[in-house]
């Protein structure tokens, strides 16, 4: 698999040149007095190219191993994220039909055995049965994300952000926070981006909807937009409970869900399907966070 | 539909447990089910057992169903079919209408739903002819879809639409007279359940009725159901 390269033959240059200069200094020349003193200057001539030679080898060896290590390196990670994706496919396809047997199921044990009693039993574990479908939702989502192209077009992120915002206070809980939205419309508003419409209000939708569901009545949940060089930086900012230091480093990961998510319903697939949304637009995302202050979510789309 | 004889339905999957209990559900639902494990044996109980329809799963051992609907409609065989989807991507989903199913539905879906899904396409199948489903170029009015090369047109002036405006005016013209929910618009266009459902499906709506110059207090072709859905109204002739 590793093809010769052409610089190898370069290490042979010294070698070559010394050779020639020392068989002509040894032979070339006419016979004098000095002729060993020659002979030698031409054999060392000759040694001095062929360590050359060596050390330029060594020296493209090392150069090569290093490269390759950094390489494989590369492949590696592509080779696992690769693989990542493939798993979760695979996850999805595995849960679909078991659970398409148990809603079956469930409904015709709903319809013949009716007690009261049992009646409860069931509904809790539809209730589950629907949990894991949703899990299984968001899992195709993920892994359809990977797939699908954007469909990109001229976006408003203004008319977004309202939109976002406007469902967010319908969430049950919302009625309890304040919010705030800072959107500049002097001197001019924000520019359009070329970005996917929906994608970018599901991402902006599940940044509020989190942050109503980890706050507490009272809290104030902020989001605020502003141009900055070439990007859009969108801002959701809450005074809620915050996450402990240790914790936000793997709030991107699927599944994740971190002690003050205990309780509060979410597939834990949420904030790794923002990720995937913004990485996509080629934006960036991170999160800072104090335990009881609050946190802040900063996503930068850039402009074109 | 023959009136004195139970609805025949064949249901064909590979996964035992999913006939199981889908065929018993059925049955309550007032259908008389035969059962089958892959795409041979489904042509094969199409000719025994003589179905009124066919659900069938798309990945199956031996012959999976996508093959098994392109061999019957190749002989001709025009009996309904709703195809059970595996795959998440449009596209896809698409293409399982293109080869001739009259419908598909992704997995895991509501039993409840599947019973609504072979009641619409029972009321629209006629017997003896190709489904609507498999029409190349569709036409209602000054409205004409060419759904191979995924261009609309109006009065013959090709109108832009976005590939997911496209399939939200193909899924609902391909189902004429049907109330089609806006979860199940989500499902068509997304194939997962976008969280912000109702709205996203009317704001596309909007978009296609714009396009279509279409004035929504007195449509010609998309038809709100208020609280409910939406449906194609238009009378449609196929080309």
């Amino acid at each position: 698999m590793k093809r010769f390269k052409w610089y190898w033959l370069a290490s042979f240059l010294p070698l070559l040149l010394s050779t020639g200069v020392g068989l002509y200094l040894n032979y070339a020349s006419t016979r004098n007095p000095i002729l060993y003193v020659r002979a030698d200057l031409g054999t060392a001539f000759i040694l001095c190219g062929a360590a050359l030679t060596i050390l330029l080898m060594l020296l493209l060896g090392i150069f090569e191993t290093w490269d390759y290590a950094k390489r494989s390196q590369v492949d590696l990670l592509i080779q696992a994220s690769e693989d990542h994706r493939r798993f979760m496919q695979r996850l999805d396809h595995e849960l679909k039909n078991p659970l398409t047997a148990i809603l079956a199921g469930l409904a015709n044990l709903k319809e013949v055995n009716a007690s009261d009693e049992n009646k409860d039993v069931l509904q809790s574990v539809e209730d589950e049965v629907r949990r894991l479908s949703r899990l299984v939702s968001d899992l195709r989502k993920l892994s359809d994300l990977e797939t699908r192209p954007l469909e990109k077009s001229k976006v408003n992120l203004t008319e977004v952000i309202d939109d976002a915002l406007s469902l967010a206070k319908e969430l049950p809980e919302a009625d309890t926070r304040e919010f705030i939205i800072t959107v500049p419309r002097a001197p001019w508003p924000l520019a359009e981006i070329s970005a996917d419409r929906d994608l970018i209000f599901l991402a902006l939708h599940n940044l509020l909807s989190n942050a109503v569901k980890f706050t507490t009545p009272g809290d104030t949940i902020e989001i605020r937009a502003f141009e900055d060089n070439q990007r859009i930086t969108i801002e959701v900012a809450d005074t809620g409970p915050g996450i402990p230091e240790s914790e936000v480093p793997h709030v991107w990961e699927e599944l994740y869900r971190g002690v003050g998510a205990r309780g509060i319903p979410g597939s834990g697939l949420g904030l790794a399907l923002v990720k995937s949304i913004i990485t996509k637009h080629n934006g960036e995302i991170n999160i800072r966070s104090r335990e009881n202050l609050g946190t802040v979510v900063t996503v930068r789309l850039p402009i074109s | 539909m023959k009136m004195n004889k139970k609805t025949c339905v064949l249901l064909v999957d590979d996964e035992p447990a999913i006939i199981q209990n889908l065929a018993p559900f059925l049955e309550r639902a007032g259908f008389m089910v035969v059962t089958g494990n892959n795409g041979i044996e489904a042509l094969q109980r199409i000719v025994s057992d003589r179905p009124d329809l066919v659900v069938m799963d798309v990945l199956m051992p031996k012959m999976d169903g996508r093959e098994a609907v392109r061999e019957l409609r190749q002989a001709g065989n025009w009996i309904p079919i709703i195809l059970l989807t595996q795959v998440g991507e449009a596209s896809e989903r698409a293409m399982a209408l293109e080869e001739g199913a009259d419908d598909y539905l992704n997995k895991p879906f509501d039993p409840h739903e599947l019973v609504a899904r072979i009641r619409a396409v029972l009321r629209r199948a006629k017997p003896g002819q190709p489904p609507i489903t498999m029409a190349w170029k569709i036409a209602s009015g000054n409205l004409t879809l060419d759904r191979r090369a995924r261009r609309a047109y109006l009065d013959d002036k090709e109108i832009i639409l976005t590939p997911k405006a496209f399939l939200l005016l193909e899924y609902l013209i391909t189902h004429p007279e049907e109330l089609v929910t806006r979860d199940r618009l989500l499902d068509v266009v997304w194939g997962w359940d976008y969280p912000v459902g109702t709205r996203a499906v009317d704001t596309r709506i909007a978009e296609l009725r714009r396009v279509l110059k279409e004035d929504p207090t007195n449509p010609r072709f998309i038809e709100t159901i208020p609280g409910q859905g939406y449906r194609f109204i238009g009378k449609l002739e196929i080309a």
